[in-house]
């Protein structure tokens, strides 16, 4: 694997000017932190805490007052950097006087793609985010959902190394929210170097690697996602058809151990999202439909 | 624990994902060549440029090309009175025709090199276009230069659809009104009313009128002044936050251009200095961000009938350049700082 991290954020402060140049508000505050190449990284955080901040500093669209933001080892200042990025800004708009497929060869020219690779590449991006039947319509017709994935392929059309995402699935409704999420396992899958800001903490707990938590614009707690969220000092054991004879004789041996504390039991809960994948996706076709068959697959292998 | 599981590939790969980003995470297959970009590329703007005209084009702006076909067929249906003596009755007419079309084709130039100019960053940022643009590995500068070509492209192409009907209404109207002048005209000379030397004379103030060099290049400064103030508007909207103040002040300076020069005349004459004196220095550096659109006033001399002095045109071009160099370098000078 490459020495050079896929991102590095070293002692990163922003400050920006009040209202009528009074005074300084300081968005970001001394931000360290490093996504190795591969990696898919969370940076999660109330509104306002400076998420948005940081990612700008690393895209160079705001200029750090103090600290050093690179991309593969480039100083993120400079356009160069920019070669290795694809970004996904929160609610996109695009030019709505284009179509899906001519905001993809836009995007991709601006890059110095032009003639089959581009047109080639535009298509099996569109594949890619189940927008080719709609590749002739003006955005001005798409919905939250197929902006965000007109978005992320836009995001990908230079072939980047690195992804940058920044409230991914904010609008759109949950299965549109599945469709997107899906996609970014499948980028993780193909080595995807993944940068993501969210507030929905379930999304980032399912799809990231390590988590950053930023909190008025200091970085307060960071590391690999198992060992934050880890209890330490509690097991969880889950089975299968136990009988309620099984379960009985589990209690009293938990019972009679010194020190040991059963603290629940009962049956597992799904959440209220797979809940409502499961009906509305369902009841549309009749069955499972690939990303609910992953999702199910993902389930039964963790039962 | 539960523990996270990928899911399965689909059932066909992508090309492009399953060639070099296959290995992205183990950084083979990819080029290690640093990747220098320049700090403007040509093909890059005219793609920025190319997409901002397409914008602005299917913003149904053209729709502005009808009302300049209303006019021409209003004036053809009430015709606009007029005083001449019979010497110069086909003159008027031409000029009576020529100048409400070319007055509008200014209004289009100087209304969409203000208000389409004023509009394209601000609502780039709001749409938050702009970050997904600037995001690629696009020099600010590029955006600018993309973002004003397209602007000027568009009023060139307007400018030329219209000069096509202009031309070719007028080169109609000419052959009919030339056609009545030699029957009334040949009369009045037989008639000894007239010398052949008055018959002659009105007869080439008459074809002044019609289709003539002079129109063309006067339409070409037209695009000049518009180029000017697209560009000054470039240079606001870079600061401004909104669009109606881009417009405003866009608007204002436009107008101060046109009298600027009357202006300092002015003043000069009440204030009793000469030239090339410490206070007229001085009101010069104060007005010096405001063009001089003076010498571009040329162009109504000729929709008056004067020919266009072609060695002008050199003069009005390179002014044109410089004003439009110097916004463009300060709008890039501020756009490079700008917190997006």
């Amino acid at each position: 694997m490459s020495d050079t991290p896929a991102v590095q954020v070293k002692s990163l402060v922003k400050d920006f000017r009040g209202a009528f140049g009074r005074g300084m508000i300081r968005a970001v505050n001394d931000v360290s932190f490093e996504i190795a190449s591969g990696e898919v990284y969370g940076l999660i955080g109330p509104n306002g805490s400076g998420k948005s901040t940081t990612m700008k500093a690393l895209l160079g669209l705001v200029t750090p007052t103090a600290g050093i933001c690179s991309i593969f080892g480039r100083d993120s200042t400079k356009v160069d950097s920019r070669q290795e990025v694809g970004f996904l800004p929160e609610n996109p708009y695009f030019y709505k006087h284009l179509s899906g497929e001519e905001t993809i060869r836009f995007y991709g020219k601006l890059c110095g793609m032009k003639g089959a690779v581009l047109r080639e590449r535009t298509l099996e991006l569109l594949k890619l985010v189940g927008l080719e039947d709609a590749r002739k319509r003006r955005l001005g017709g798409y919905s939250k959902g197929m902006l965000q994935r007109i978005g992320l392929a836009q995001a990908l059309v230079q072939d980047p190394r690195l992804l940058i995402l920044d409230e991914p699935t904010a609008g759109v409704d949950p299965i549109g929210s599945r469709q997107i999420r899906d996609l970014i396992f499948k980028l993780k899958d193909r080595g995807f170097t993944v940068f993501l800001c969210s507030h929905l903490l379930e999304q980032v707990q399912e799809v990231c690697d390590r988590v950053g938590i930023i909190h008025k614009g200091s970085l307060v707690r960071e590391g690999r996602l198992d060992d934050l969220i880890a209890i330490e000092d509690q097991t969880e054991i889950v089975l299968r058809n136990a009988t309620p004879e099984l379960l009985k004789r589990i209690h009293a041996l938990a019972a009679n151990e010194e020190g040991v504390e059963l603290v629940r039991s009962g049956n597992p809960r799904t959440t209220l999202e797979r809940l409502f994948l499961r009906e509305t996706i369902q009841r549309d076709s009749g069955k499972l439909n690939p990303v609910q068959a992953i999702w199910e697959q993902r389930e039964g292998d963790s039962k | 624990m539960k523990e996270k599981k990928s899911p399965a590939p689909p059932e066909k790969t992508p090309r492009w994902a399953e060639g070099a980003y296959e290995k992205a995470g183990t950084g083979e297959g990819l080029s290690t060549t640093p990747h220098i970009t320049p700090l403007f590329s040509f093909s890059r703007i005219g793609i920025i440029a190319g997409n901002t005209f397409m914008h602005l084009m299917r913003m149904k702006i053209f729709y502005f090309l009808l009302v300049f076909v209303l006019i021409w067929l209003g004036l053809n249906i009430f015709k606009l009175p007029h005083t001449a003596g019979p010497e110069s009755v086909g003159a008027e007419e031409l000029r009576l025709l020529k100048a409400p079309l070319v007055g509008t084709m200014k209004l289009f130039a100087i209304i969409i090199g203000i208000v389409a100019t004023a509009l394209l960053i601000p609502r780039d940022v709001e749409d938050r276009t702009l970050y997904t643009i600037l995001a690629k590995p696009v020099p600010r500068l590029d955006y600018l230069l993309g973002k004003l070509f397209g602007v000027l492209l568009l009023i060139l192409a307007g400018l030329f659809v219209m000069t096509l009907l202009l031309d070719a209404v007028l080169a109609y109207r000419t052959q009919i009104i030339l056609s009545d002048f030699e029957q009334v005209g040949r009369v009045l000379v037989e008639q000894q009313q007239w010398s052949q030397k008055d018959f002659d004379g009105a007869k080439v103030e008459l074809l002044s009128h019609g289709v003539t060099w002079s129109l063309q290049a006067a339409i070409l400064v037209i695009f000049f002044e518009a180029a000017i103030i697209a560009a000054l508007a470039l240079l606001v909207s870079t600061f401004s936050t909104s669009t109606l103040f881009t417009v405003v002040i866009s608007t204002l300076v436009y107008f101060i251009g046109n009298f600027i020069a009357d202006g300092l005349d002015h003043f000069r004459s009440s204030s009793g200095i000469g030239e090339g004196t410490l206070n007229e220095l001085a009101a010069k550096v104060l007005f010096a961000p405001f063009p001089d659109y003076r010498p571009f006033k040329i162009s109504d001399e000729v929709i008056a009938g004067q020919i266009f002095p072609p060695d002008i045109l050199g003069s009005l071009a390179l002014s044109t350049g410089l004003y439009v160099g110097l916004y463009v370098v300060l709008s890039w000078f501020i756009f490079t700082r700008k917190e997006i």
